[in-house]
């Protein structure tokens, strides 16, 4: 049976890892798929060096296991002078492993705009840059808005490795009580729960996003109702 | 120096083993409006995107008002690629599938660029665009967004959108043949006002009759070579080469088809 004493005991210490683990992921999402962008418009540069860079960067992170870059940027990086507390790698290690996908998301948007786009753009005058940034990027935001939702929860799911390397977050405090109580099945419910929410609410509020950019379009329709209007809607 | 208004000269431009542009050489002065005519792949578009550098072409060179468009060699060097951009904001562009943006109204559809390339402020800009709308018979969908235009109104807003820079030039690819019969009325009568206001245009159409009419000359292309040019009554009544009678009396045939 369930011990239900456990959920008081522990609760408010895994919530504290909790807390953590929500910190964690939202500064590396907040590095991340700025990073991201700029993987992914580094990687359609004119400069070779450039897109060299960002595409080994994207290739390498994408192509091997999370686990791993975490225990390289966890061991590797005090051999180069740089100690950094467990927290700040797992933070630089999550952001890195997400910005190589969301910069391919980014990129598969940037390619589904119609190249008319950005050839009326650089006809009238623009650079590329002003191209990207006032007539590509607006359009690509509604199509990448929704795999990178996606890639975002699956990002707070792979926080949870970050245990290996003693960040004391929701996944490593869930052991730790495990640990002490022997009590596995109320301690995970607890943490699978906690992830659970945090994705959910995540994926609400995306999705209301996502309402919102592909409504913006369409809201003359709503506004005027002119014949033609009517006509369109089959009224 | 007044016909050395746009020259284009010996422009050459493979795409792999097809030569889309052989040595074409053109003069265009002030005012005048060029019609280029011929069949699919005959290097017309080819030659447009080749001006404003759109296609960069392989070798020769564009002049606009005696100075050089891009570079000679094909390549561009940073300040020739700002310099292209001053350019190609004075040459208006159009094209066949309209490219308007989708992610602003119509309104700001034309304002854009008048901030972002002309780095004019709003309070310039704004008034100009819904001038240049009226113009265009827009005036009453500035609100509106792209997605809800039909196909005339969109292309309108493409001619009013480049006119917003005030280019010196316009160049429009085929810009009645992605239209419903029905609509491409309404675009040609705009252009047909840009004739009366006299500027420079270079048009790629199959609308003979248009050309026929406002077109001071007609040039027709074939294989990626100028096989004729001249006032358009005589190119379309009297050709000189079989290529362009062939040419003629296809088009005379499907035009015939299609009223039937």
């Amino acid at each position: 049976m369930l011990e239900y004493q456990i959920f008081f005991d522990y609760g408010p210490m895994i919530l504290l890892g909790f807390w953590l683990t929500l910190k964690i992921v939202v500064c590396a999402i907040a590095l991340g798929i700025p990073l991201g962008l700029f993987l992914a418009l580094g990687r359609r540069s004119n400069f070779r060096i450039i897109s060299f860079i960002s595409t080994s960067f994207i290739e390498l992170f994408r192509n091997t296991p999370f686990i791993i870059q975490v225990f390289l940027f966890y061991y590797v990086l005090p051999f180069y002078g740089l100690r950094l507390s467990a927290e700040y790698v797992g933070i630089l290690a999550l952001a890195a492993f997400g910005s190589a996908y969301f910069a391919e998301i980014i990129r598969a948007g940037i390619d589904a705009v119609p190249k008319g786009q950005l050839e009326s753009a650089r006809a009238i005058g623009m650079t590329d840059w002003q191209a990207m940034k006032n007539i590509i990027l607006p359009q690509t935001i509604s199509i990448v808005l929704p795999p990178l939702t996606n890639q975002t929860l699956t990002l707070i799911k792979e926080s949870a490795v970050l245990s290996t390397i003693t960040v004391h977050e929701l996944t490593m405090t869930g052991l730790m009580v495990q640990g002490e109580t022997f009590r596995p099945f109320e301690v995970f419910i607890m943490v699978a729960l906690l992830y659970w929410a945090l994705n959910e609410t995540i994926a609400t509020i995306m999705r209301k996003l996502e309402k919102k950019f592909s409504k913006d379009r369409k809201k003359t329709e709503t506004t005027k109702p002119t014949i033609k209007n009517l006509q369109r809607k089959g009224l | 120096m007044k016909s050395k208004f746009l020259e284009i000269k010996e422009l050459n431009k493979k795409f792999g083993p097809i030569n889309a542009l052989k040595n074409v050489s053109l003069n265009i002065s002030k005012g005048e409006v060029i019609c280029i005519i011929g069949p699919s792949g005959c290097g017309k578009s080819t030659l447009l995107r080749a001006i404003n550098w759109l296609t960069p072409p392989d070798s020769g060179m564009v002049k606009l008002e005696g100075k050089i468009i891009g570079s000679e060699n094909g390549k561009l060097s940073i300040e020739q690629s700002k310099l292209l951009n001053d350019f190609r904001a004075r040459m208006g562009m159009v094209f066949q599938q309209f490219n308007v943006w989708p992610h602003l109204n119509v309104l700001e559809n034309v304002i854009k660029a008048q901030i972002v390339v002309a780095k004019r402020s709003r309070e310039v800009a704004e008034p100009k665009a819904i001038k240049i709308l009226s113009d265009v018979g827009l005036k009453d969908k500035i609100d509106e967004w792209p997605d809800n235009l039909s196909g005339g109104q969109k292309q309108r807003l493409a001619i009013a959108r480049s006119l917003a820079m005030d280019p010196v030039l316009m160049l429009l690819d085929e810009p009645t043949s992605a239209l419903d019969p029905e609509l491409v009325g309404e675009v040609l009568s705009v252009l047909r006002n840009l004739v009366n206001e006299g500027m420079t245009m270079l048009i790629v159409t199959h609308e003979l009759g248009f050309a026929s009419k406002f077109g001071d000359r007609i040039v027709f292309m074939d294989g990626g070579e100028i096989i004729e040019e001249g006032a358009p009554n005589i190119i379309l009544k009297s050709p000189k080469t079989d290529r362009l009678k062939l040419f003629l009396e296809k088009l005379d045939i499907t035009s015939l088809k299609e009223k039937h």
